[in-house]
């Protein structure tokens, strides 16, 4: 029924009292949760409150003060009830009198009231400062996954190399020079064939990066044929560490060229040969 | 007085304030203090400070009632209820958070329309909500009176709106009155006075505008 907030006209119509139940409750509803629009009901409210006030004036009956006093449950007024009582002028006259007195009275309140206000700034603070800390909190929970993607990652890498480090060492394996058709160049990374692993990486570094539409392929010759090993990307430090299986049927390999191919890989050799692999084991087995 | 509060916010002054009563200068003081101060200090049960406050606003409250009721005994219960209410559970005022003379004021105004409907009263009296005030036979203070009660600033205003009041056309202050002191709504008052629900809406937004407007030339 209340979408928005009030307008000043609605605020008007509510505090005068003028609207219907229905709307009544919706907005008192709304004013529950809105602080917006409880500062314009109250202005509304001041209004409507002066306009009660603004009428004609009676005095009420003298009598009335008891019969309040003894509704309320006040039975014993004391001395300055009735001394009050004497009229307004006396009353006046006692003000100066005991102005020192007095003051000490409103120095006791000032107190009081300065407490509370502090009390309600610790409270605000203590609410900004949970806040705060939540915000803090949130940020270190971000920090934290993160940081477990990263340590994801890195236990990944640390398995991979770990699988790489058995491979170098192990006697099945064959470890050969990544060499460039640069003779300026000479070698610039390492093929590892592991039989036991099945597994066969090649590392390298001063790749230069390729444009757009193509890339670097790994190609091993065996039986006088190229099988492809798949397409590679160095990353931009010139750094490329690409891993796969062997390929089905093969448990050897004579030579092993990296070309450059159209992006995708090519299904048969075609670009020219930027690496050639020179096979380091029969060198350190002979 | 001067320690450290316990942060439990206004809910402590119940138990833990003490406020300095020096012997025989409990009302002479008060007098001078702000509504608020003396509610914070009838939430402690100063029975002084509930004196001063009753002095301060019997007269309006009485007179509102009055303008509702159109009956003096009915009234003076008003008086009496809001008054008891105002002693026996003055947190509900702290609670509202607005101005104590608006809160009063609805106090008094729900309380005696209460009373109204319970009593069938509405359409009925003479000289009730619906009549004329100022043409009761009743002894009657005009604010040009010496103002019985209430702060300076209080009068200042009351005599704003009065002036502004007096100033409105009779049907915009027919509708404002009728709406306040009537409790009738605004398709009471379009059923009451025969005329469109549009001309009463009007009415009302015209003259609370006014009544807003001339307040704040006042300020
Ligand atoms: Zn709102």
């Amino acid at each position: 029924m209340l979408g928005e907030h009030l307008t000043q006209e609605q605020a008007d119509e509510y505090a005068i009292g003028s609207l219907e139940p229905e709307l009544e409750r919706a907005i008192a509803l709304h004013l529950a949760e809105c602080p917006a629009c409880r500062d314009i009901v109250r202005d509304a409210e001041r209004l409507a409150a002066l306009l009660a006030v603004s009428q004609p004036v009676r005095r009420a009956s003298p009598r009335l003060r008891q019969r309040v006093l003894t509704a309320a449950g006040i039975r014993k007024p004391g001395p300055a009830w009735r001394a009050f009582t004497i009229g307004r002028a006396a009353a006046g006259l006692a003000a100066i009198i005991v102005a020192a007195g007095a003051f000490s009275g409103m120095l006791g309140l000032r107190t009081q009231v300065n407490a509370l206000r502090s009390q309600n700034a610790d409270l605000q603070r203590q609410i900004d400062e949970a806040l705060s800390q939540k915000v803090a909190l949130a940020a270190l929970t971000q920090k934290l996954e993160d940081q477990e993607a990263v340590a994801a990652e890195l236990r990944e890498t640390l398995k991979s190399d770990s699988e790489l480090f058995i491979a170098l060492i192990s006697p099945s394996s064959q470890v050969a020079a990544v060499v460039s058709v640069d003779p300026s160049r000479g070698s610039i990374g390492r093929l590892v064939w592991d039989d036991d692993q099945k597994r066969v990486w090649f590392v390298a570094s001063q790749l230069r990066q390729l444009p757009p539409g193509e890339t670097y392929q790994l190609w091993v010759n065996s039986g006088g044929r190229y099988y492809s090993l798949g397409t590679f990307a160095p990353d931009d430090a010139g750094f490329a560490r690409y891993e796969t299986r062997l390929p089905e049927g093969i448990t050897s390999y004579d030579t092993a060229v990296v070309t450059i191919e159209r992006a995708g890989g090519s299904p048969t050799r075609e670009g020219p040969a930027v690496f050639f692999v020179t096979d380091l084991s029969r060198l350190t087995r002979n | 007085m001067d320690g450290n509060p316990t942060p439990a916010g206004i809910r402590n002054i119940d138990r833990a304030v003490e406020f300095p009563r020096p012997a025989g200068a409990e009302l002479a003081g008060r007098t001078e203090w702000t509504d608020e101060a003396l509610m914070l200090a009838i939430l402690e049960r100063d029975q002084h400070a509930f004196a001063v406050l009753y002095d301060r606003y019997v007269d309006l409250v009485y007179s509102a009632a009055y303008r509702i009721l159109g009956d003096a005994g009915l009234a003076e219960d008003t008086v009496q209820d809001v008054f008891v209410r105002l002693w026996r559970r003055p947190e509900t005022f702290i609670a509202e958070r607005g101005r104590f003379i608006s809160w009063l004021m609805s106090v008094t105004r729900h309380r005696a329309l209460d009373e109204l409907r319970a009593r069938g009263r509405r359409w009925k009296r003479e000289g009730g909500p619906l009549g004329d005030p100022v043409e009761s036979a009743e002894p009657v203070f005009h604010p040009g009176d010496p103002d019985p009660s209430a702060s300076a600033e209080l009068a200042e205003e009351r005599a704003a709106v009065r002036r502004a009041l007096e100033s409105l056309p009779a049907d915009q202050r027919r509708a404002l009155e009728l709406a306040y002191f009537g409790g009738l709504t605004q398709q009471e008052i379009a059923a009451y006075l025969h005329e469109p629900l549009g001309t009463i809406k009007t009415r009302i937004r015209l003259g609370m505008q006014k009544l807003r407007r001339g307040l704040e030339r006042h300020r």
